[in-house]
């Protein structure tokens, strides 16, 4: 049996019965009959019922007399963003902010959930989870690409001059698909990081310098939720761009 | 309009589906590991971090010069910084993840 958090034993203990007959059923072999359900999933399921919870209690309480204190902080959220998007992919952004917007803060919870205290730890710092918004941003910019453009989104791919075509066609498939590598790769190996060199000068010096080492992990995790969105941002301006 | 919300609902659905079934991630075990193992790691890792921080230490020093010579434009400079950082950082990560994969 893996260690389990107490979240996941709850989980576990309730739902296993059902997720093995699913996970069977999709030809998933279950390690654990007892435990399907992993720390990693648990984690994510918290992060998205607790943003559920704020944009529910957000929405009920919306008012433009008296703005309560979640009314100004899902403002100032959606200002920054709306910037971002405004600086960035320029006219036509607005229609990208909410999922901006959920991205960003999906990944900030995700990452700042294993700071916040014991009993639970980051989704991120598992490889699975930053692929899926990888993949996700991948799917929903080359949509978009293909709504602005039309079939002419595919000269995106192909270079300035016709008698290049056949090479720059590969090298441009690769460069997309690399970015699905990248994204994963910098978000979940930033937050595994943190938590190891956390650890190691823990096991180190057990006093007071471990702490220095949290407060940086905190930056990078602020910081890798930003870039992610940013990142995001730039590749959706790029496909629904208009010069090529 | 309406359509392609709906088709955009029902793929993003899919989407949050597939993204629960987490695979498991085989690790294979077992194989015999070389002794230089460790210090190809060190010494790879040491190389990474190295030349990351001298490319991040470029990239900063060339940001707070440009913030210097014209203050007003510190939004932009900002946005560019944090992104050059993070993909001058994300080459040591990928060392780093390499790493982790073949030392066990």
């Amino acid at each position: 049996m893996p260690t389990q958090l107490y979240l996941t034993s709850v989980l576990n203990r309730l739902f296993a019965a059902p997720v093995d007959r699913v996970l069977g059923a999709l030809h998933i072999a279950v390690k654990y009959p007892q435990a399907p359900i992993n720390n990693t999933f648990t984690m994510e399921l918290l992060a998205f019922a607790l943003l559920l919870l704020y944009f529910i209690a957000v929405r009920v309480s919306l008012s433009v007399e008296k703005p309560g204190a979640l009314q100004h902080l899902a403002e100032m959220t959606h200002e920054f963003v709306s910037e971002q998007g405004e600086q960035i992919i320029g006219h036509g952004y607005e229609r990208f902010t909410s999922y901006l917007i959920v991205l960003g803060l999906f990944i900030l919870l995700a990452n700042l959930m294993g700071l916040f205290s014991p009993w639970l730890e980051s989704p991120t710092a598992n490889v699975a989870v930053p692929l899926g918004f990888a993949l996700v941003t991948f799917v929903y910019y080359h949509y978009h690409g293909v709504r602005v453009n039309g079939f002419g989104y595919i000269k995106q791919f192909l270079g300035p001059v016709w008698w290049l075509y056949w090479l720059l066609f590969p090298i441009e498939v690769i460069s997309h698909l690399a970015r699905i590598l990248s994204l994963t790769v910098r978000l979940y190996a930033n937050m595994f990081a943190g938590d190891l060199l956390t650890l190691a000068f823990f096991s180190l010096v057990p006093v007071g310098v471990p702490l220095l080492f949290l407060g940086l992990h905190l930056g990078v995790a602020v910081v890798q939720a930003y870039v992610f969105m940013l990142l995001a941002a730039i590749y959706l301006s790029l496909a629904v761009s208009h010069d090529h | 309009m309406y359509n392609t919300m709906r088709t955009m609902k029902y793929l993003f659905m899919v989407m949050a589906a597939m993204l629960l079934a987490s695979p498991a991630f085989a690790q294979a075990a077992g194989e015999a590991v070389s002794p230089w193992t460790p210090i190809g790691a060190g010494l790879g890792m040491a190389l990474a971090a190295g030349l990351c921080g001298l490319g991040q230490g470029r990239a900063t020093a060339s940001a707070a010069e440009a913030l210097a010579r014209n203050p007003g434009a510190r939004p932009g400079i900002f946005t560019f910084l944090i992104l050059g950082l993070a993909f001058i950082e994300s080459l040591a990560l990928f060392t780093f993840v390499i790493i982790f994969l073949y030392v066990k």
